[in-house]
């Protein structure tokens, strides 16, 4: 054994650069199925230690203030068996704007007072002021623990609200564990004082919320069914489930970890072809030594074994310093981990996971190594001098000299790459694995190189500038009218609050009606087309896959009891609202929901305009808290604004109260006239979804760019790897061949293109596959993960694809420039 | 008089091993005239093929010049070099160094191609000249595993003078074929000579050498000895063969 090892360091002192080579390649796949699998388990322990610690309920609904009944809480009781059910009071704000450092952000929240968030969890501290610097806050909240992991909140910072063109000023007083709400995709739960709850109560939606511990398998849909049924009353509630937080929470950074063991599979292909690659070219280069060495008194099985030990010792350096890699990254994933969770993690890594991996990684090279230098068995000394019968050809002459063209370069590399279409099977493997992994990250990376636009257009939702939602009564119509007539805007459009309906035997779907879908930008059926008359709709790419639907199939849409029918005409691709959106025309939309006014304005503007600036604009045109009017608010102390006061209270008074949409007054005093409108309690609210998105997606953005530029740049170094092993040894095979080609008066040049050119024809192949593969992957992807119709680039692809393969013959041809270093005397007399 | 084709001055060519310096050829000055066949001799590791391949630019000499055709080739880079024994050079292996993937046709092709443009005449010609070292039709298309060993170095030889070299170099031609198949083969280079082709070829082979016009013999590096003969078949052979080994036997073959 020890003359075997011994041979094997001798091979290893010889081969060096082959050998690092091979330990590196080891060393990618280690670390990376390593971080793997030391990982995949923490990220889901990470939120149920969390979620636990927070001593969280497990399930919560949450339905507006003015729609829930009490019957609702008897039906968890009595139908469903819960006991201890806990019911309570918050406010909702859906994109609610927060100003950060100047920049107005949206999140969707939810606030609660401090001591009724005891019916939902414990608020355990994370991080807060001290006792002395709290008692000088007048106004303050505490986050859930994403905005202090994930978006970088200190304890201290201002917390500006901006609602219907109020700012509320806060001060973060630190950071809580919640169970839910803790997902920018989703919401966030704020606790508040009660008198500050109380402040804000008048600008957001005041809702209830019952918080239980359910029974596995919990549908909340059913149950939201069930109370429709019972009260006869339709509400839009929200289902709050432990499974779902998880999976939201989690989704990207399981995404992420499988995505980095998708890598790591290439690069460990790779590794176990360049092994089995190296040491067939090996035995067939060293024939002459083994035969002697068999004349020697060498078995076969001994000089076998010496192959293996070589590869065996450099993959398992590779492997073991991989290993001892994947765990030294255990406090970087374990940081990575809580910024993407945006929670603490306090659970342990399973670092003893990498020691399956080293030796699965090791164990199969060895396998696959073993199975290779087998194959010195087949030649015994006599062969073995003859250096094999594979160096003597007896092939058809393919791509004769005699009829080639005007580069002999070309024609003779042309002429290797057929004659070692067995090694160039492996490397089109590699190329094919490799150039595929690269595409989907290029297709990524480019959808994402400028932030969330690339995920705004999956959303399936037109994105306007901004949304004003019109109070009850006001004629969304006029006002969309007079809106066109600003010089800020450009374009309006009108649509009816977001209004969810019931599908039998599916999931319910939010709906998106327009008068006309003429102007769409972002909403782009990929099949079929827009409705155009009120018995038409549109579904999203998910509802078609999930429940068998197509164009010209009949829905039934259910509203209130009410049950309509609906022809399909198109598909949409969309991420949003679960991707279950339905998209009809404004008749359509009424037909199921007859009392239905349209009551929103999506406002475009000009380019260059300013959008804080216009908004301060229409918040002081039309953005008149009513309640606040109604309560009376502080006028001025001359006798028109007193009088301005109460006309005020008056016309609040008979809009919200008796629906009139639009009144004009004018008093007469003295010889003046003070005139006034409903104008100024237009709008109920003002929102941006560009906010909303930026805060919803920008993260995701960021991470997914950083991430496929880093597996764009780790691919293209395996690929480089590879091509210089590959290229490298084809010198040290060829080396009598090359000497006689330099003899004959070929340059260096002339044969590093050569070899260069003899892997292209394997490379184009294994290029226009991956491209296919990565075509058919990408959309696999983000449709199953969320519902999205990707539409590839051509431009990328095809750029990508000439970067690859310029790629592949320029590190091939750097590759062979050993061929440089050797005189032609030195290669023929080797 | 032959106008001189190569020269060296003071040619030194050393090899390190093991931190030990050989010197393999010292301060050699040497002269070569166009259109004579140089036959270099010497007992083994005198240095012939060391001169050989640092004549014909196929090796960088330690130190000296090496001057073809009035230009100083020593200071050239590998692909310099490579450009230079495309034009100027042939050569003539004792190991043959066909490509063993290549058939015939293909092997003095791939010589041909780097230099000429593909075309029927040229390869017309490459037929000519295997046909004309008596290697027919049923010959182009075989491996060099398929071929003799007499065959497989006229293929060689073919191959060599394609491109119309300046200068034929040859390292031992005959040293792995039989009698007949050697005899065979000089004769072809001894045909080629007398159209004009000149010659360098390394031997220790008496009836190869015999075929040169110019003996050089090389002892420690150096040439010791210069005989000169006339063209091989104007002169009688057993004086040639005398003369010869007279003067090798002084030079203590």
């Amino acid at each position: 054994m020890g003359k075997i090892f011994r041979l094997s360091l001798f091979n290893l002192r010889k081969n060096r650069k082959e050998a690092v080579a091979i330990a590196f390649l080891t060393l990618v796949s280690t670390v990376m199925l390593g971080i793997f699998a030391i990982n995949v388990s923490k990220v889901s322990n990470a939120f149920d230690e969390s979620f636990e610690q927070s001593g969280s309920v497990d399930t919560m609904i949450m339905i507006p203030e003015s729609d829930y009944r009490g019957v609702y809480q008897d039906i968890l009781e009595k139908e469903y068996g819960f006991e201890d059910i806990r019911r309570g009071n918050m406010l909702y704000g859906m994109a609610s704007g927060v100003l950060r450092d100047g920049e107005k952000i949206a999140y969707n929240l939810v606030f609660i007072a401090k001591e009724e968030n005891q019916k939902i969890d414990d608020g355990k501290i994370i991080e807060a002021l001290t006792e002395e610097q709290l008692g000088t806050l007048e106004h303050w909240v505490l986050l859930p623990s994403y905005f202090r992991y994930n978006l970088g909140y200190e304890a201290g910072e201002d917390f500006t609200l901006v609602v219907g063109g109020k700012q509320y000023p806060f001060t973060v007083a630190g950071f809580y564990n919640t169970g839910f709400s803790n997902d920018s995709g989703m919401l966030f739960k704020i606790l508040v004082s009660a008198e500050d709850y109380r402040l804000l109560t008048p600008s957001y939606t005041a809702s209830v919320f019952l918080a239980y511990n359910a029974d596995d398998g919990f549908d909340y849909r059913e149950y939201f069914k069930k109370c429709m049924d019972e009260s006869g009353d339709s509400f839009e509630g929200f289902g709050f489930l432990r499974e779902d937080e998880k999976l939201n929470e989690t989704r990207f950074l399981n995404m992420f970890l499988y995505l980095s063991i998708a890598l790591s599979l290439i690069t460990f292909v790779a590794s176990i072809f360049m092994v089995r690659n190296k040491i067939r070219s090996d035995i067939e280069d060293q024939m002459e030594k083994i035969g002697v060495l068999e004349a020697l008194g060498y078995k076969g099985k001994e000089i076998s074994l010496s192959y293996v030990f070589e590869y065996v010792i450099s993959s398992g350096i590779g492997g073991v310093a991989g290993g001892i890699l994947a765990i030294m990254t255990t406090p970087f994933m374990n940081n990575g981990i809580s910024v993407m969770l945006g929670r603490e993690v306090l659970s342990s890594a399973k670092l003893y996971m990498a020691v399956p991996v080293v030796a699965g990684v090791i164990g199969l090279i060895l396998l696959f190594a073993l199975a290779k230098a087998a194959m010195v068995k087949r030649f015994p000394p006599v062969v073995a001098f003859r250096k094999g019968i594979r160096t003597h050809s007896f092939k058809r002459n393919i791509l004769p000299l005699e009829k080639a063209g005007k580069s002999i370069n070309r024609r003779l590399g042309i002429k290797d790459s057929i004659r070692n279409i067995r090694t160039g099977a492996g490397v089109g493997l590699c190329i094919f694995l490799a150039g595929t992994a690269l595409l989907f990250c290029m297709f990524t990376f480019v959808m994402f190189f400028h932030g969330s636009d690339g995920l705004v257009r999956l959303m399936g939702l037109e994105i306007s500038d901004d949304i004003i939602t019109v109070n009850d009564g006001v004629d969304a119509y006029a006002l969309s009218e007079e809106l066109r007539s600003f010089p800020e805007v450009s374009m309006t459009r009108v649509t009816y609050a977001y209004t969810i309906f019931r599908i039998d035997g599916q999931k319910e779907g939010t709906a998106f009606a327009y008068d006309s879908f003429s102007d769409m930008e972002y909403i782009i059926p990929m099949e079929g087309r827009y409705p155009e008359h009120d018995n038409e709709l549109m579904i999203t790419l998910r509802r078609s896959r999930d429940y068998g639907l197509d164009i010209s199939d009949t829905i039934a849409l259910d509203h209130k009891g009410v049950k309509v029918n609906y022809i399909i005409t198109g598909i949409v691709g969309s991420m949003s609202n679960n991707q279950m959106n339905l998209y009809m025309t404004s008749d359509g939309f009424r037909r199921a929901n007859g009392g239905a006014a349209a009551s929103m304005v999506e406002i475009y503007l000009e380019d260059g305009v300013d959008r804080e600036q216009f908004e301060q604009k229409l918040s002081s045109v039309y953005g008149r808290s009513m309640d606040a009017a109604m309560d009376g608010d502080p006028a001025g102390g001359t006798p028109e604004e007193r009088i301005q006061a109460v006309a005020a209270e008056k016309i609040a008074v008979l809009m919200s109260t008796y629906g009139v949409s639009g009144i004009d007054y004018a008093v007469r005093v003295g010889d003046r006239l003070i005139t006034g409108n409903s104008r100024q309690f237009v709008m109920k609210d003002l929102q941006s979804y560009q906010d909303l998105i930026k805060s919803q997606l920008d993260p995701i953005s960021d991470i997914t760019r950083f991430f496929t530029g880093i597996g764009v740049a780790a691919i293209g170094i395996v690929v480089a790897v590879i091509l210089g092993i590959i290229a490298s040894s084809n010198v040290k095979k060829r080396r009598k061949e090359l000497g006689i080609m330099k003899s004959l008066g070929y340059s260096s040049k002339d044969l590093m293109t050569q070899i260069a050119i003899s892997i292209m024809p394997v490379t184009v192949i294994s290029v226009i596959l991956a491209s296919v593969a990565a075509i058919l992957f990408n959309k696999v992807f983000w449709f199953q993960l969320f519902g999205a119709d990707i539409r590839t680039s051509i431009p990328v692809l095809i750029l990508t694809d000439i970067a690859l393969i310029a790629f592949t013959f320029i590190m091939t041809y750097i590759g062979a420039g050993r061929i440089r270093k050797i005189s032609v005397n030195e290669l023929m007399t080797e | 008089m032959a106008s001189s084709i190569l020269k060296t001055e003071k040619l030194c060519k050393s090899f390190s091993n093991g931190g030990i310096q050989q010197h393999v050829i010292k301060n050699l000055d040497l002269e070569i005239k166009e259109g004579d066949f140089t036959v270099i001799m010497g007992s083994s590791g005198s240095g012939k093929s060391t001169l050989l391949y640092a004549l014909s630019g196929m090796d960088k000499p330690s130190m000296g010049k090496v001057i073809f055709d009035g230009t100083e080739i020593q200071d050239k880079n590998n692909d310099e070099l490579a450009v230079f024994r495309r034009g100027n050079c042939g050569f003539v292996f004792q190991s043959i160094y066909l490509l063993e993937n290549q058939t015939v046709l293909d092997n003095v092709l791939t010589g041909a191609l780097i230099v000429q443009k593909n075309s029927p005449e040229l390869i017309n010609r490459v037929k000519e000249l295997l046909k004309k070292t008596g290697l027919d039709e049923e010959a182009w298309n075989k491996y060099p595993s398929q071929l003799s060993g007499g065959e497989a170095q006229r293929v060689g030889i073919v191959r060599a003078v394609i491109n119309d070299p300046r200068i034929l170099f040859a390292d031992e031609p005959t040293g792995q074929l039989n009698s007949a198949s050697g005899r065979d083969v000089l004769d072809i280079f001894t045909e080629i000579h007398q159209n004009g082709q000149s010659i360098v070829m390394v031997t220790h082979d008496l009836k190869t050498a015999l075929r040169g016009t110019r003996v050089l013999y090389l002892r420690d590096g150096g040439v010791v000895g210069d005989h000169r003969m006339q063209n091989y078949g104007e002169d009688d052979l057993r004086e040639r063969r005398n003369s010869l080994t007279s003067f090798l036997e002084d030079m203590g073959w």
